[in-house]
């Protein structure tokens, strides 16, 4: 039997994707819209800032790939690109707001 | 971000038929001939437009060129901005959208570049239309999916592209729409950069003055356009007067996007970061000073076809603003098309250092030209400008290629550990 997949360790593995052109990690810009992890795998939601950025494809991939290396072998892996709803800041967190300049809130 | 937490009651259940399983799939996204090596042949024909229009251009200060290359030396231009930077932007727009039909515009810009070079030359400006209302679709289509001002000056671009490659297709000179294939740079540029802004809280104003700025970018490629030969006929005194107005007044706003841009961007405080990071924002700042030194000339000088001015104004802008953007980008953008590693590394600022100090030196040289037309001194340093610049592009051709390498060796040895 396996252990439960836990959702922070998904999010702190996506840590590790960073977006090279702003210096900082999908999860602090607010890209990670959704983890759902259960038995039958772990599936992730996230977004890209422009559609008109070839990255996304990469991005998404890259994100699979240290979501395999961190999680139990054998664990599916889903990560699906989604636009709706548009990424905002406002969805960046306290860290990534902080870092670019922005007034607490 | 609300998120949803199943509890594992059992075994893994046998996985959905979406779902990869396995180690196998680790590490494959680097180095899969998946359909990322498609992409390949469309790319060599951009590079192909590459040598050949840099080839072209030293061609024409006399440098010796085999004759195929120095054949076309006329191309220059069409061959830099139509065959290069229009099969890699119009290729990174269609990987952006994942829609094959978009990639019919790599491939028409790519045919526009070899047509250039053969004896069909005459079909190359069509094949450039071609390609710029396939990116301009592709542009819309991003429009579609995502509603956005930035999109809107990213299209804007596209259409630059078409309206100055129809207008040259019916045959204006290359002086006449050069105005707007800058202006279809510039703009795509603009508008990646407004989107990339959005990390940064706006400054007061800010953003009514960008669109400010490009508003009057689109006036001015608008006027250069409308007083091009196709359009205007019979060139009366006024007509040129005007459109020597038009050039200076789209001069004057990219002297204004430059000071945005270094006010508002991004690069700004990445630029104090590390690594590629770094490297991205030191490849922008550099590259909007020379916006800013291009627009001034153009905005001074007029773009006088021939003379000293029009030869600065051009090469600042597209060897000192859009080169430094590639360079920047290239890292970034080319794993992502073809799916290669281009780990960073320090080498990376040597090409940038030499691009722009062979660009001080031509424009030393054309700034000595200004003032003394004749001057021998003047054309030997416009010259050697010219060579170092296409040895900066050499060489960071070859400082990719040497991390492309390096990052194919870090993905065997990952792979190696994986398998154990």
């Amino acid at each position: 039997m396996n252990p439960p997949i836990d959702e922070d360790i998904v999010r702190e593995a996506l840590r590790t994707v960073q977006d090279p052109e702003a210096g900082m990690n999908i999860v602090d810009l607010g890209l990670v819209y959704g983890i759902s992890a259960g038995p039958d795998g772990v599936a992730v939601r996230m977004t890209m800032t422009s559609a008109a950025c070839p990255v996304a494809e990469m991005m998404v991939d890259e994100a699979r790939e240290v979501l395999k290396r961190s999680l139990p072998v054998g664990t599916p892996v889903e990560v699906e690109l989604v636009w709706d709803p548009p990424w905002t800041p406002d969805r960046m967190s306290g860290l990534a707001r902080e870092h670019f300049g922005w007034a607490p809130r | 971000v609300g998120t949803e937490v199943k509890t594992a009651a059992e075994t893994a259940a046998p996985p959905a038929r979406t779902l990869q399983r396995g180690p196998a799939a680790a590490g494959a996204a680097a180095a899969s001939p998946g359909p990322a090596w498609r992409r390949v042949p469309l790319l060599v024909l951009g590079f192909a437009a590459l040598v050949a229009g840099t080839g072209a251009g030293l061609a024409r200060l006399a440098w010796p060129m085999p004759a195929p290359v120095a054949g076309a030396a006329a191309w220059h231009g069409p061959l830099m901005i139509c065959g290069f930077f229009g099969v890699v932007i119009s290729l990174e727009r269609a990987v952006a959208i994942g829609r094959r039909w978009a990639y019919a515009g790599p491939l028409l810009a790519g045919l526009g570049g070899v047509a250039a070079l053969q004896s069909g030359a005459a079909a190359a400006p069509w094949l450039h239309l071609g390609a710029g209302a396939m990116l301009l679709a592709a542009s819309l289509h991003v429009l579609g999916r995502q509603r956005e001002a930035f999109h809107v000056v990213i299209a804007l671009g596209a259409a630059s592209w078409v309206a100055g490659t129809a207008l040259w297709a019916l045959g204006a000179a290359v002086h006449e729409v050069v105005g707007a294939w800058l202006a279809f740079l510039v703009l795509t540029i603009a508008g990646e950069r407004l989107e990339l802004s959005r990390f940064m809280p706006p400054a007061r104003g800010a953003r009514r003055l960008f669109n400010a700025i490009i508003a009057a970018v689109v006036v001015a490629t608008a006027a250069t356009l409308l007083l091009a030969r196709p359009v205007s006929p019979v060139p009366p005194p006024e007509a040129t007067w005007a459109a020597s107005v038009a050039v200076r007044g789209l001069g004057a706003a990219l002297v204004a996007l430059a000071a945005w841009l270094l006010a508002n961007d991004l690069a700004r405080r990445t630029v104090r970061q590390a690594g590629l990071t770094r490297f991205v924002a030191v490849c922008l700042l550099s590259g909007y000073g020379w916006l800013a030194v291009g627009g001034a000339v153009m905005a001074v000088d007029g773009l006088a076809p021939g003379g000293a001015g029009y030869d600065a104004a051009l090469h600042a802008l597209l060897l000192g603003f859009v080169f430094a953007m590639v360079f920047g980008h290239a890292p970034i953008i080319f794993p992502a098309v073809l799916r290669l590693k281009l780990p960073y590394h320090g080498v990376f600022y040597a090409p940038l250092a030499l691009l722009h100090a062979s660009l001080a030196l031509r424009l030393a040289g054309d700034a000595l030209r200004a003032a003394e037309p004749a001057s021998a001194a003047a054309f030997g340093l416009v010259r050697a400008g010219a060579l170092a610049s296409a040895l900066a592009l050499a060489a960071f051709v070859l400082v990719m290629a040497s991390a492309a390498w390096r990052g194919r060796r870090r993905v065997h040895a990952a792979r190696a550990l994986e398998t154990g």
